[in-house]
Parts: structure tokens; sequence; C-alpha cells
């Protein structure tokens, strides 16, 4: 590979020597050494709380290190702030896009960094300027469209033309494909790598590690604030980094056992929900999950997916239709009556709907299960049982805690989603309704999640899993529907289903395709 | 730092607030050409003599009601501005109950009155919490329209009850309260344990009544099932929905209960002190409520101490303004400084303890 000759022998632009960060009772960034070559994409993986995210905030000047040097073209520096990274050449893309929704594209670009004469903003010189970095890179865009009306993907573009446009010639995008569909992935690394061969260097931070094989030259894996192995992308696997990442071998693999059909659990007749505004986001979606069945709604985000699991768990009336869980008809049923009736729901926002973050772990672990007579005493809550329960949960589910009282949001992603699911589990449900179970998660907390699934099916529990994570759906799922404008646009048992099919499905094409029975 | 040290950094906010508070004060009272340490001392002293103490007591008593019917509304980000309106009625409504009753035993005579007096509270706070449910109405608007209506709908009510037996004063009130109707007051107890409390003291049971108050709400809110539901609905009303907890009929029942508790706010006045509700009855204590359950936190036992502050600079003020000729006006401002310096401190107090979690996230 001609392109990784010339790496190899391209100046050093960015060195980190050593770098240290210790909080109150964690390490985490252990004496971390890492050079970054000029006109490479150097990616940085690591599970959740590896010190991905730190050793970043260092470099951009958001944390100031305890120990070690930063080193800029071989020249020591000190990162005081955004401003001194800015001025160096840092640029960052941020996970959640730091933009004005109501200004245009253009604007939110200049903003900040408006070149003016006599006090008023040089607007067309600004667009000209704006214009030929874009060209230059390929980032196709509409310099006077509203952000507020752009899609994810061209809002990241916006903000890679935000930091280029300050003069970045190092890039940190951090975690840039999680809030992507595939197509816009696709579009991401063809921007990427143009950038790359016009000499810019990108960090790219990310657990996926398909996308870090496909785009990287070279890969940095760092577990519990240490670098563990700096390798080269075209010598390296997926089970090999995911093995580095967590310390152990992963299987990347979970093996599907075949479903025995059972009864039918959960049952969705004609459902139509209004989303936001009074639109339909869901028209006459009818499916039923069987018992020791796992199926699977399959699309791109926000084609309804949020808007049918809140009508199914309650938090959303149907607009027509009707739900029914174990053969009761639960459509006019509170949310606390369906989950009496047997309905667990894994939310796909956990940290919205999921938890309550100020709130203790044990605490957490009874929400929604507090009402039960195994924690009541009179009018007060049991103490006690709750104590013991919470005890018994964190340990078959080896949720760690460092106190009684610790808070669920000093868990790590990995550990708040376990909580959640220790909590899902508890109390023998029938009906699981698992919205983006491993969204966010790393690898070694996404295999427990597909092994607790794979169990819990075997159980006889009925699980509708709700993912925008195609090999997801094809590694877990018995029987997948694909969801396309609020409609069920095929369904299909998975022997008969593939990627490529799916994937017409998804974007709205395929003939409409008869119902799949199991 | 560990969750017990994050605590601290909390629990010494309001201490930091005061703090702060009293500097400005002293910069205040050198501009006036006065020492801010003799001033400081003075009302030390004066505030030690028991009378001073009766009188703390005695202030903080109503003070406690009102943080606590401000609280538990605030609990649930309910921000019931209404307490004012609530205790008014609240009064007028157990002044009814106190002059209409006779020949009762003093036992179920108090009981009548605290029962009118709660649900003249709850009658205030019904159309605002009804509003709120069912059309989504904000109830800071709502509650500070209440206030007026009630001020004016009790003045016009108390000239139809008016007492029209005293002649050619221009006293409007309504006739006296019978015996029954009087809290026996803390005296004779507090003397006997070795207080020596002066007689003219007004400070009364309703004393007692309030710390228990506090405790229980406390408790309640602490260890009930319905308290850990409020808790889980305050701290993220989505996630308390989505685990089956209805959060707008939480919010509901806690409207109700906050002008429950504000209808109390005025009783110690009522049937402590005065004896009859008069066009003077005092005002502005369900304003000041908001101040007591702000440097509370809302939290129902720290209500306590946050009333006691406000009755110990209350007194104060009355020391300095004999004594060393200081204006009480200053006292008032220090008071304004530490509402403003605690919603400062509280902020930056909240960004450090943000910013120690998101450390022990990372």
């Amino acid at each position: 590979m001609a392109s990784h000759d010339v790496e190899a022998t391209a100046p050093v632009l960015l060195e980190l020597q050593e770098i240290t960060k210790r909080f109150p009772g964690v390490l985490a960034n252990d004496r971390i050494s890492l050079s970054v070559r000029e006109g490479e994409i150097h990616a940085l993986v690591g599970e959740n709380g590896a010190g991905k995210t730190t050793l970043m905030n260092i470099l951009y000047g958001l944390d100031q290190p305890d120990g070690g040097r930063v080193v800029w073209r071989g020249r020591a520096v000190v990162v005081r702030g955004p401003g001194t990274a800015l001025r160096l050449g840092v640029g960052m893309v941020h996970q959640h896009f730091m933009l004005l929704p109501p200004f245009t594209v253009l604007e939110n670009v200049i903003l900040g960094a408006e070149p003016a004469r006599a006090g008023v903003v040089a607007l067309r010189e600004a667009r000209a300027r704006v214009a030929r970095l874009a060209d230059q890179y390929g980032l196709d865009l509409d310099l006077d469209a509203r952000v507020e009306a752009l899609s994810v993907g061209e809002q990241q573009r916006v903000e890679i033309l935000k930091a280029l446009y300050r003069g970045a010639q190092l890039l940190i995008l951090d975690e840039p494909t999680a809030v992507l569909v595939p197509q816009e992935v696709r579009e991401l690394f063809r921007n990427l790598r143009r950038l790359r061969d016009q000499g810019r260097t990108i960090i790219f931070i990310s657990h996926k590690l398909d996308e870090v094989l496909e785009i990287a030259g070279r890969i940095t894996v760092l577990r519990r604030g240490r670098v563990i192995d700096t390798v080269e992308a075209p010598r390296a696997g997926p089970a090999m980094l995911a093995e580095l990442m967590v310390g152990r071998p992963v299987l990347m693999n979970v093996s599907r056992s075949p479903a025995p059909p059972g009864a039918a659990r959960l049952e969705v007749r004609g459902l139509s929900v209004e989303g936001a505004g009074g639109r339909l986001r869901v028209r006459d979606v009818s499916f039923s999950v069987r018992a020791g069945e796992i199926y699977a709604i399959a699309g791109v985000q926000g084609n309804g997916q949020t808007e049918l699991v809140e009508s199914i768990v309650g938090l959303r009336a149907a607009a027509a239709g009707r739900i029914l869980v174990a053969g009761r008809d639960v459509t006019a049923l509170s949310v606390a009556a369906r989950r009496a009736a047997g309905l667990a729901h894994i939310p796909e926002d956990r940290h919205r709907l999921g938890l309550v973050l100020p709130m203790s772990a044990r605490e957490n672990l009874i929400l929604g299960h507090h009402r039960r007579a195994a924690f009541t005493g009179g009018l007060l809550l049991d103490d006690r049982a709750v104590d013991r329960f919470a005890a018994a949960r964190c340990r078959e589910y080896d949720i760690r805690l460092a106190g009684r009282a610790t808070p669920a949001l000093a868990l790590s992603g990995g550990n708040q989603q376990r909580l959640v699911v220790a909590r899902e589990f508890a109390f023998t449900p029938i009906v699981l309704i698992a919205a983006q179970p491993t969204r966010g998660l790393d690898v070694g907390a996404t295999e427990f999640v597909y092994r607790t699934l794979q169990r819990i099916k075997a159980q006889g529990l009925a699980v509708l899993l709700v993912s925008v994570d195609l090999e997801e759906v094809l590694a877990l799922a018995d029987r997948i529907a694909v969801l396309y404008n609020g409609r069920i646009a095929g369904e299909f048992r998975r022997e008969d289903a593939d990627a490529a099919a799916l994937g017409l499905y998804m974007t709205g094409g395929g003939p409409p395709a008869e119902p799949a029975v199991p | 730092m560990r969750p017990g040290g994050l605590l601290l950094v909390q629990a010494a906010t309001p201490m930091v607030a005061v703090f702060a508070g009293g500097l400005i004060a002293s910069a205040i009272i050198l501009a006036i050409h006065e020492n801010p340490l003799r001033v400081f001392a003075l009302m030390a002293a004066f505030n030690m003599q028991p009378s001073s103490v009766a009188s703390i007591l005695t202030s903080a008593t109503p003070l406690i009601f009102a943080g606590l019917a401000t609280a538990i509304g605030f609990r649930v980000n309910v921000f019931n501005i209404g307490v004012e309106g609530q205790y008014y009625v609240g009064a007028f409504a157990a002044s009814l109950a106190a002059f209409g009753l006779r020949g009762v035993p003093a036992a179920l005579h108090l009981t009548v009155i605290v029962a009118a007096a709660m649900l003249g509270g709850l009658l205030w706070v019904w159309v605002p919490a009804v509003l709120k449910r069912r059309r989504g109405a904000h109830e800071v608007i709502t509650t500070i329209m209440m206030n007026y209506i009630a001020f004016n709908v009790v003045l016009y009510l108390l000239g139809l009850v008016r007492d029209r037996n005293l002649g050619s004063t221009a006293r409007i009130r309504t006739p006296l309260f019978p015996p029954s109707a009087q809290m026996p007051r803390l005296t004779p107890l507090l003397n006997a344990l070795g207080a020596s409390i002066p007689s003219y003291s007004t400070l009364n049971w309703f004393l007692g009544i309030a710390l228990a108050l506090a405790l229980v709400v406390w408790f309640w809110l602490r260890r009930s099932r319905f308290g850990y539901e409020v808790r889980a609905a305050a701290l993220n009303a989505p996630a308390a929905e989505a685990a089956g907890i209805n959060v707008a009929q939480i919010q509901f029942v806690m409207f109700l209960l906050s002008g429950a508790a504000a209808g109390l706010v005025g009783l110690s006045d009522l049937l402590g002190r005065t004896g009859y509700f008069d066009i003077d009855f005092p005002k502005g204590l369900g304003f000041l409520g908001i101040s007591v359950a702000l440097l509370a936190r809302n939290d129902p036992l720290g209500v306590i101490p946050a009333a006691l502050l406000f009755g110990y600079l209350d007194r104060g003020a009355e020391g300095i303004q004999a004594f060393a000729s200081v204006p009480r006006e200053v006292i008032t401002i220090l008071e304004a400084v530490i509402i403003l310096a605690i919603v400062v401190a509280y902020e930056i107090m909240g960004r450090y303890v943000r910013a120690l979690r998101k450390q022990e996230v990372a």
C-alpha cells in the first residue's frame, strides 16, 4: 500500500509524551505516549472509560495534564485552552455539535472568526473563502441553508468546515459515526480520505472496529488509561483489536439458537401513532412476537421507531389499533399497569428514560419495581429488602459500585446499561422491549447485552429488538421487520434475510413483502 | 472525591452565602460610619437575651410553615409563588371557625380551626393546581394572580363578618375569638425547664407543631414509596414516567399539599397573639417563605435553621436600631444580599460539583 509507505516516512506532527492525568480515585491517563504523523488518519480505540476523551481534552486544552509533554511540530507546547489549540492548528469535532440551528451554514462557519471591515462583517469575502474550502475538500454543502434544516451528516460537515476555516491542520473527531446512518458514514469517510490526501491529519476516536479498520492508517488501542499497542491497520483484524481493547478474547459472533415457535406474547394490530406536532409517525403497523423469539425492527433512525416503542410501553397514546400482552389488551392501560402485566423496557436513551442519574444505583435498580409488595412495609419502602435486592442484582450482573450511595451518573456507560438490564430482567417479565440496547456501548458491554438477550430468549421471553444497527439485527433476530416511513416495508425470517436486501427496504426500495411466518 | 465530600461541599454552600452577605452588609455599615464588628457584636449580645430568644422563635414559627409550604412545591418543580395568598385565605377561614364556633372544648376547637386553615389554603391552591393539570397553565403566573384576588376577596368578606359592636372606632376586625380558640403558650413549659422568658412573649405551641411537621415531611419524603416517586419525578421526569410513575399526578398532589401547609402560616399570629383577624393581619410571610426554602435548598429539615436565621436577623434589626442607631434597613439589605449570595453560591457550587462528578465519570 503506497500511501502507507508515504505516511511511514512523513514527519511527526504531534507527539504526546508520557501524558498522565489523575482524577480523584481514577488514573485516567497513565503515561500515554503517542505520535501522529502528518497526513495520516490515526484511530484511537478503547472501551468507555479507557481514557480516550480525557487524552483529547488535554490535547484540546480543556484539561491540563498532571505530567508529560505535548510536542507540536517538534516543539514542546502548553495547551492552555481551546484558543491555544486553535492557534496551533488543532480542531475538534465534538460528538454533540456546537452549532446555532437558526443560522445558515455560512454564518455558523464564520461565527467567532468573521472577517470584518470597519466593524461590518465582510460577508462576500467570507463566502468566497468558505466556498473555496468546501470545494477543495469536497464538502458538499449549501452555504445558505439553515443548519436546523440539515441532516445530521450535513451538520457534521459544517463542523468539519468550521475547523478547517479556523486553520486546523489536525482534526480530532470524537465518535463521529455514532450519530450517522450507513450512507452518511460512507460520505464522511470519502471526505476524510480527501482531507488526508491533501495533507491534513486526523485523529479518529471510535469503538466501532470495522470502521476503524476501514479508515485508519494506524490504530492506537487504549485500555484503562494506558496505551496497549499501536498497530498498522492492514496488519490488524477486528478480533485482534477487540482482544487488545478488552484484555481477553471476545466472542464477536454470538451463536444464535433457533427459536421453537411459541405462543404470541406481544401482539400489535393496526397500530398508528402520532409524533410531535400531530403527524402520523407509525401507520397501521401489525406484527406479533412469540415466546422464545427475538423479533427485530430494523430501519434507519427516525422512521417511527421511537414512537412505536413509546406507544407499546404506554408513554404515547395510540391513534388507532390495539396492543396485546399475553393475550390481554393493554392499549388503554397506564405505563405502570403495562409493567405489572409483564412488559419490560430497555429504553433507547438510558440517560433520559432509563435512569435517574443523580439517584443512587440501588434506587435506580428498583425504579418501576418500587410499588411491588417485595419492597414495601406499609407506606414506607423497606430499605433492607431494597438493599438485598440491589446486592443480588449487582452480583448477578457484575455491576461494580464504589459504595451504597454511588449515584448512577458516576458509573461507566457499560455499567449503567448493565444496571438497566438487571432491573428490567427482574421479576420475570413476559415481553421485553429492547430499544437500541447497545448504543454507545463498547465491545465488552455489547457482548454482555447480546449474551443476556440470547439467554432470556432461551428462557421463553418474547423480545422485541428495535435497532438501527443492521449487524446487530442480523446477529440476534429470528424474524426481522423493516420499518420505513412508519410502515412495515417488509418482514423476513432470519434465514431469508441478508444485509443487501434489508438495506434496500430500509431506503424505501424493494417490492412489498409477504408476512414471514415463523 | 467521595460522595461524602460532595455532600460536605453542598452543605457548606448556605454558610458561604451567609458569610458573603455579612461581608457586604459590613461594607454598608462602614459606609454609614459605623463599626461593623461593633454592630454585629451588639446584635449578637442583644439576641442572647431571653426575651430576644423568645422573639426569634416566635417569628421563626410562621416562617417554618411558609418555608415548608414553598419547599414542598419546589421539590417537584412546582413553583408555588402563591403561599402568600393561600395563607391569607387560610388565616381568614381559620378565624371564621374561631369566632363562629363557641362552647366546644379547646382541643376540638383548635383541631377544627387548623382543619379550616388547611382547607382555606387548599381552596386557594386548587384553582392553579387544576389549571396546571388540565390546561398546562404555568403556576407562577396563576398563583401570583391568585395572591391579588386573595387579598381583596378576604377584605370584602371581612367587611361582611366584621364586629359591628366596636362603636365609633374605625377598626375593622372579626369578633374576638373565645378562649377555646387560643393556642396555649410555650412559656410555662420553657420557664419550668429553667428558661426565663418574659410573660409578654407570644411564643406558643405552633412552634412545636411546625417542628413536628418539618420532621414528618422530611421522613415521609425520604423513606416512603411516595417520597421515592417524588424524588424520581423531580430529578428526571421522563425516566419516572417510563417507570410508570405519574409525574403530573405527583406534581398535582404536592401542589395541593403545598397549599394546605400554606394555610397554617398565619395561625401562630392569629391564635397565639391577636385573637382576631383584622385588616392589618401580617402580609409578606409567604414571600419570606420562598427565601427560607431557597436557603434550605428545599430540604424540610433545612427549613428550620433557615427560618431561625431570618428570625434572628429580624430581632437583631430591632436591637441595632434601638441601641446602635443603625437603621433596620441595613438588616433588610443583609437579608436580601444573603438571598442573592445563595443563588450565586449555589450556581458556583453546582458547577463545581458537576465538574467533580464529570471527572469521576471520565
